[in-house]
């Protein structure tokens, strides 16, 4: 099966708001800081992948072009990929192609996001079909506030409980958010608070709700030859899978939702793993919205189905829980579409190589990255470890 | 490395097609998977070349490409333009992870706006967008440039039209069907100076799929399976002020492709090129940088009658993209056209000698920004 991949750099730019710097300098900001973290120039980079949710959020497309000065690629090959909100792991999996199939040594993968410059839910409202979904689609809201209640009542879970842990999830999130300074939102709230934020569209309140950020995430893989040369202590590509689904959301079911199952499935497979809540030591799960994580616990297999809230207000997920999930406060703090999946990823390696800072697990060895996007479509994982 | 064949192809026609965009990307891809013999979710892989914006109105358009493409739970991805995507999936099965994959390609100009007001989209808010740069007026300046450095005629860009619009007669999938001589061309008007009507491409649909395998597949899907021997693909600056639009990055991808297939003299040894030429001048221009000639002897080319179908290395016989210009999916269509050329499949419109090595080009930003090169042989 191909050559070992690691990651060898990671870089991520200060998300939030960011009026002080243009789209291609945000993105040169991440890949600098990627290069300097695996030590090495532009030089040594043998070929380049970018990606972005869909190039029209701000009113540019095709942004490879626009960015080949920021992301160095002039004169180097160069590859994008798109699946838009899973786009992060979608071009994560496109630069472990690139390196596992021998035709490259070193690749820099970049994905970035300046949502602060357009218009990001009327985008996304252009995703749906015009006749069947967008008449009663308001951005991303929409979908998974549905996809909520189905949930809840698919597997008759009482709405306080599934509030309850709704909220205790919010609430540890900011306060992981806080020990990482790259976040966007830095902010200490209380359960009472996150219960009573304003209403977006019921059961999901204010507080339950991600960010538009500004922001952009690079990692730079090498071949396993090469890794060992360059760096002391690599993250390790364990098993990564992908998975879409049908286009119409009412055709499909949510709540037990095939596409996020069958890549965990298959990421697992590849490395190994047979009880993930046992065997992972920490997950950044892309959790835009609160319940929406307790679904993809579910999915994953760290609980049973129609469990998680149980388990949540178990503190099975907390920092200092079984399984720590989000330390970095996940996407519910920081939410630059085009590079939040591969902020994921850059987290999680960051956990395994013990370079994560104040939001460090202890002894964490192996890690599950992920992200979702479409209308609920598509869901990519990648999994790594501090050894092969 | 291991290597990676093209088994099976399907095209739609370039014409404008009744069927919505989901269903015109199911028919062609049914029709590949008939081809082959297989069933949908037995394809290991699914890589999607679309983009968002030339998508009539959806963004995101992974999200609808989806079911069309036969790749609901399967394993899959999409890249933003056809030649990424083809290549993308040849590594992917290089890799090992996968034996079988899927390469489609999806666009339908019809529902699109105009080209220009799309590739405008490309430009930087800041510079660009506001003195209304787009890809004809950037090709425009090239080709002004072209003509005051070499000395190259209208009349040469013309008679590139002229063959390419000639060889579409005989190619069944072919948008623009009509016999045009040189001087319709120059009558035509203009539409950014230098260029006239006739020397731009124009806006078609076009789904294309290609099924890829491995060494170990692919002698069971079919009976002459094509190999990938070279590719090379280079980035240029953004800014066309930045550059000299004469010198890019073609050579750079080109060397790259030559060296990896082992090619040392090009117009010797490759049989076939399928190029990417929006414009027609920029047929001359690239097979300058592809060392099919000398630096500024594009026109003399055109006028030797050496890239005509019958001629000892015939560029674009089924038309080329002047003829059919399905944006996004044009680079896939290239690799196509040149494997139906290898395997002798391409009926009227096949060239009359043996083709072993065929050469696939696809290009897209201001002034061929992107370049992409591919090498393929029976």
């Amino acid at each position: 099966m191909g050559r070992a991949v690691a990651i060898i750099g990671t870089g991520q730019t200060k998300h939030g708001r960011r009026n002080d710097v243009s789209y291609p300098e945000l993105v040169r900001e991440a890949v600098v800081a990627a290069l300097n973290d695996a030590g090495i120039s532009l030089r040594d980079i043998e070929g380049v992948v970018s990606g972005t949710m869909p190039s029209m959020m701000e009113g540019v497309s095709d942004t490879h072009l626009y960015f080949a000065e920021a992301l160095g690629s002039v004169g180097k090959p160069v590859l994008k990929a798109e699946t838009c909100g899973s786009t992060g792991q979608s071009i994560a999996h496109c630069g472990f192609y690139w390196v596992a199939s021998g035709a490259a040594d070193i690749i820099l993968v970049v994905g970035s996001e300046k949502m602060f410059e357009g218009d990001g839910q009327a985008t996304m409202t252009t995703v749906a079909d015009p006749w069947f979904t967008k008449p009663f689609s308001a951005g991303a809201p929409m979908v998974f506030t549905m996809q909520s209640m189905e949930w809840i009542y698919r597997f008759g879970i009482s709405e306080e409980k599934a509030r309850d842990a709704a909220a205790l999830i919010s609430v540890s999130n900011h306060d992981n958010a806080l020990e990482n300074p790259y976040a966007h939102i830095h902010m200490k709230v209380t359960l009472d608070e996150v219960k009573n934020a304003m209403i977006i569209t019921y059961p999901v309140r204010l507080l339950d709700v991600c960010p538009s950020s500004d922001g952009a995430c690079a990692i730079i893989y090498a071949s396993e030859e090469k890794a060992r040369k360059i760096c002391k202590k690599p993250a390790w590509i364990k098993g990564l899978g992908f998975r879409g689904e049908e286009f119409f959301y009412g055709e499909s079911n949510k709540s037990i939702w095939p596409s996020a199952t069958e890549a965990a499935k298959e990421a697992y497979r590849q490395a190994g793993i047979r009880d993930p809540l046992k065997e992972l030591d920490v997950a950044e799960v892309y959790n835009p919205f609160t319940y929406q994580e307790m679904i993809f616990y579910e999915c994953f297999g760290f609980c049973p189905r129609g469990e998680a809230p149980d388990y949540v207000l178990k503190g099975t997920f907390l920092k200092d829980g079984q399984l720590p999930c989000d330390p970095s406060g996940g996407t519910l703090c920081t939410n630059p579409i085009g590079a939040t999946g591969l902020i994921r990823l850059a987290e999680a390696a960051l956990q395994v190589t013990g370079k994560a800072g104040e939001r460090q697990i202890e002894g964490a060895r192996l890690a599950l990255s992920h992200a979702m996007g479409g209308i609920d479509q598509f869901n990519g994982i990648t999994i790594v470890g501090s050894e092969l | 490395m291991r290597r990676v064949a093209i088994t099976q192809v399907a095209q739609s026609p370039g014409v404008e097609s009744r069927d919505n965009l989901m269903d015109f990307t199911y028919r062609v891809n049914k029709e590949l998977l008939d081809r082959a013999g297989m069933k949908r979710e037995e394809v290991d892989c699914v890589v999607i070349g679309s983009s968002d914006i030339f998508h009539s109105g959806f963004s995101c358009a992974n999200s609808l490409d989806w079911d069309g493409a036969g790749a609901f739970m399967i394993e899959g991805t999409r890249a933003e333009d056809s030649m990424f995507a083809f290549i993308y999936g040849c590594m992917r099965v290089m890799s090992g992870f996968f034996d079988t994959l899927l390469v489609t390609a999806i666009i339908k100009g019809s529902e699109n706006p105009d080209y220009d007001t799309l590739t405008g989209f490309f430009a930087d808010p800041f510079y660009l967008r506001p003195v209304g740069m787009n890809e004809t007026a950037a090709a425009a300046f090239q080709m002004r440039q072209y003509m005051e450095r070499y000395g190259i005629t209208e009349e040469q860009c013309a008679r590139v039209v002229e063959k390419n619009l000639g060889n579409a007669l005989y190619n069944p999938y072919a948008h623009v069907k009509k016999r045009v001589s040189v001087d319709d061309v120059l009558a035509s008007e203009v539409v950014c100076d230098p260029l006239r009507a006739l020397m731009c491409a124009p806006k078609s649909d076009g789904v294309a799929s290609v099924l890829l395998a491995s060494e170990k597949r692919a002698k069971k899907l079919c009976e002459k399976p094509v190999w990938l021997s070279g590719y090379g693909c280079s980035m240029d600056h953004f800014n066309p002020g930045d550059r000299d639009l004469l010198n890019g990055q073609l050579p750079a991808a080109a060397s790259k492709a030559y060296k990896m297939a082992g090619i040392k003299n090009p117009r010797k040894e490759i049989d076939v090129a399928e190029i990417c030429e929006p414009y027609a001048f920029q047929e001359l221009l690239w097979c300058e940088k592809l060392r099919f000639c000398g630096e500024g002897k594009g026109g003399r080319l055109i006028d030797s009658g050496l890239t005509r179908m019958d001629g000892a290395l015939p560029v674009n016989p089924s038309g080329g993209v002047l003829a059919m210009n399905p944006y996004v999916s044009r680079g896939l269509y290239r690799i196509i056209e040149a494997t139906l050329q290898i395997r002798g499949d391409a009926g009227e419109h096949q060239v009359d000698k043996k083709v072993k090595k065929a050469l696939a080009h696809g290009t897209h930003g201001f002034a061929g920004q992107c370049h992409s090169v591919a090498i393929l042989e029976g």
